[in-house]
């Protein structure tokens, strides 16, 4: 008997674009967080940090409905996991935003004209890049109800914490110089940050194999490295 | 062997005549009555371990008509089972097969086998009044016998199966039912007004009381709460809660949420098409049935996509 609350299947599909479209507010912000890094663009910054109440709106916002959606429609099955993974992902949409705001918080820090070091700025923008592809796999992900697609993420993160370490052994061999060093400490909060957002997109792949499978399990599990799987 | 540990269990149904004079012929035979007496219910009512029933390959069929296809399912013990599905999927029949009320209908049928505890409740010379004190029911609309006191109502089952009992221990085992289905302390001032004066859901917990009060080892209870508000309804599934410490239980639902408030155990029954014989599609631990179901059929149902 088709045609059974479709009203009610119709807004859970709403609110699944709707959260998942953070990822694309996620995405236009670290696009301007790293155009901010690579020209040092306070004024930029400014505008990423300000913008992230757009991000923080949505949160709240989809929240609210997915919240109103379990006391009034008692949703089960697939649709409670998908509820639930939702629930997540928002919550990892409004961290990587987070990121992008911290890592603008810092930029002004290091002033108009560092002394930049090309190399690791450069090692920090292929980051930021591989980070980007990485949302938009977690989402694609999520949409096509893909789990090998999803588990594909762990392997794409792991040449983020690559990266991260090269910049981590850039930074240590900065040399002496005070400026210098401070700039490259600055540098290494804005790596640690991308990292994050990767790891935060793997988080979302997990919550893809949830929906898909009913179980929950951790991709990998940072503090077990050998206990996987 | 088997046959002779049937009749210990059930009684033997070894005198023709009514169902009624059956059941008072098994009943004032030594056995299940011993069971009743005060001291040995005392000790026992802590927590004890009630008994298994198990349907293999059930056939249930009203004339002609096949009216459930191949049940096998295993009610577990001290745990409530679920029965949920739409309308016409047979999970009423097969509930009221349990304890064979439902060769009561005229030209109705049964194949397959259930046994409590690995004894056959169809086996020959198995007297199905026994079987019924055994396995109790509770229904949808509550039953109190109207004329009868609140007292009479829950000594009803005792007069009827066990004959003369002492008055002391008539009075024990209706207190303790009526205590044991959260009512004792409503009506302990009017045991002698007719049941019929109370409101619905005390009705309904009557009932319960006056099934517990012959010391069965299932209940069956046909959708106990379609008739009562949500409050009731709430203090039944508290009770059916509380009484699976000592029963079997199975509930028949059409409240999903119900199920899952309530039971351990939840089973799906559906039918292909009107007409067609309603089967069991899945049963499973009740937070994966309503978290995970293997079945998309169990899936569409659960989420309310048909039916």
């Amino acid at each position: 008997m088709p045609g059974i609350r479709v009203e009610y299947q119709e807004e859970l599909e709403a609110l699944e674009a709707s959260a998942l479209g953070g990822l694309n507010l996620v995405t236009s912000q670290l696009v301007r967080t790293l155009e901010a890094i690579e020209h040092q663009d306070i004024e930029l910054a400014q505008i990423v940090v300000a913008d992230d109440d757009r991000i923080d709106g949505r949160y709240l916002e989809v929240h609210q409905a997915l919240i109103t959606l379990l006391a009034t429609q008692s949703p089960v099955a697939t649709d409670l996991r998908l509820i639930s993974a939702l629930l997540h992902v928002l919550k990892n949409i409004e961290r990587m935003g987070d990121q992008c705001v911290n890592i603008c918080k810092v930029i002004p820090m290091s002033g108009h004209t560092p002394p930049a070091d090309q190399e690791m700025v450069k090692l920090i923008l292929t980051m930021g890049t591989h980070a980007k592809s990485l949302i938009a796999q977690a989402k694609r992900a999520f949409c096509e109800r893909n789990v090998e697609m999803a588990r594909d993420l762990v392997d794409r993160d792991d040449v983020i914490d690559e990266l991260n370490r090269d910049c981590f052994r850039l930074a240590l061999a900065i040399g002496d110089d005070v400026d210098q060093r401070e700039w490259a400490m600055t540098m290494m909060l804005t790596a640690r940050a991308i990292e994050r957002i990767g790891d935060n997109s793997v988080d979302i792949g997990e919550q893809v194999a949830f929906v898909v499978t009913g179980l929950f399990r951790e991709f990998e599990d940072a503090s077990h490295p050998d206990a996987q799987a | 062997m088997e046959g002779r540990k049937l009749r210990d269990m059930f009684g033997s149904a070894s005198k023709p005549g009514t169902e009624a004079e059956e059941g008072r012929n098994t009943m004032s035979q030594a056995g299940p009555v011993t069971e009743t007496s005060s001291q040995s219910r005392g000790a026992a009512a802590a927590a004890r371990r009630a008994k298994t029933l198990e349907a293999k390959e059930v056939n249930l069929y009203y004339g002609d008509f096949h009216a459930v296809e191949d049940v096998s399912m295993t009610i577990e013990p001290n745990k409530v089972t679920a029965l949920i599905g739409s309308s016409g999927c047979g999970k009423t029949t097969f509930l009221r097969s349990l304890n064979r009320m439902h060769e009561l209908t005229p030209g109705a049928s049964v194949k397959g086998s259930i046994q409590l505890d690995g004894e056959d409740v169809y086996s020959a010379g198995v007297d199905p009044v026994a079987v019924r004190r055994l396995v109790g029911m509770v229904f949808q609309q509550p039953n109190p016998f109207p004329t009868m006191s609140i007292y009479d109502n829950v000594a009803a089952g005792l007069d009827f199966n066990a004959g003369k009992i002492r008055k002391a221990d008539k009075d024990e085992i209706v207190e303790r039912s009526l205590r044991g289905a959260h009512l004792w302390d409503e009506v302990k001032d009017r045991l002698g007004r007719p049941g019929s004066g109370l409101s619905g859901g005390q009705q309904q917990r009557l009932c319960i009381a006056r099934a517990t009060a012959v010391s069965p080892e299932v209940l069956l209870m046909d959708e106990p709460c379609s008739a009562l508000d949500p409050v009731a309804t709430l203090a039944i599934e508290d009770l059916i809660g509380e009484l699976k410490k000592e029963y079997t239980i199975a509930i028949v639902t059409h409240n999903m949420q119900q199920a899952a408030r309530a039971s351990d155990n939840t089973a799906f029954f559906n039918l292909d098409e009107s007409g067609k014989p309603g089967h069991l599609v899945e049963i499973g631990a009740t937070e994966d049935i309503f978290t995970k179901p293997k079945q998309k059929e169990t899936e569409d149902y659960v989420s309310g996509r048909f039916g």
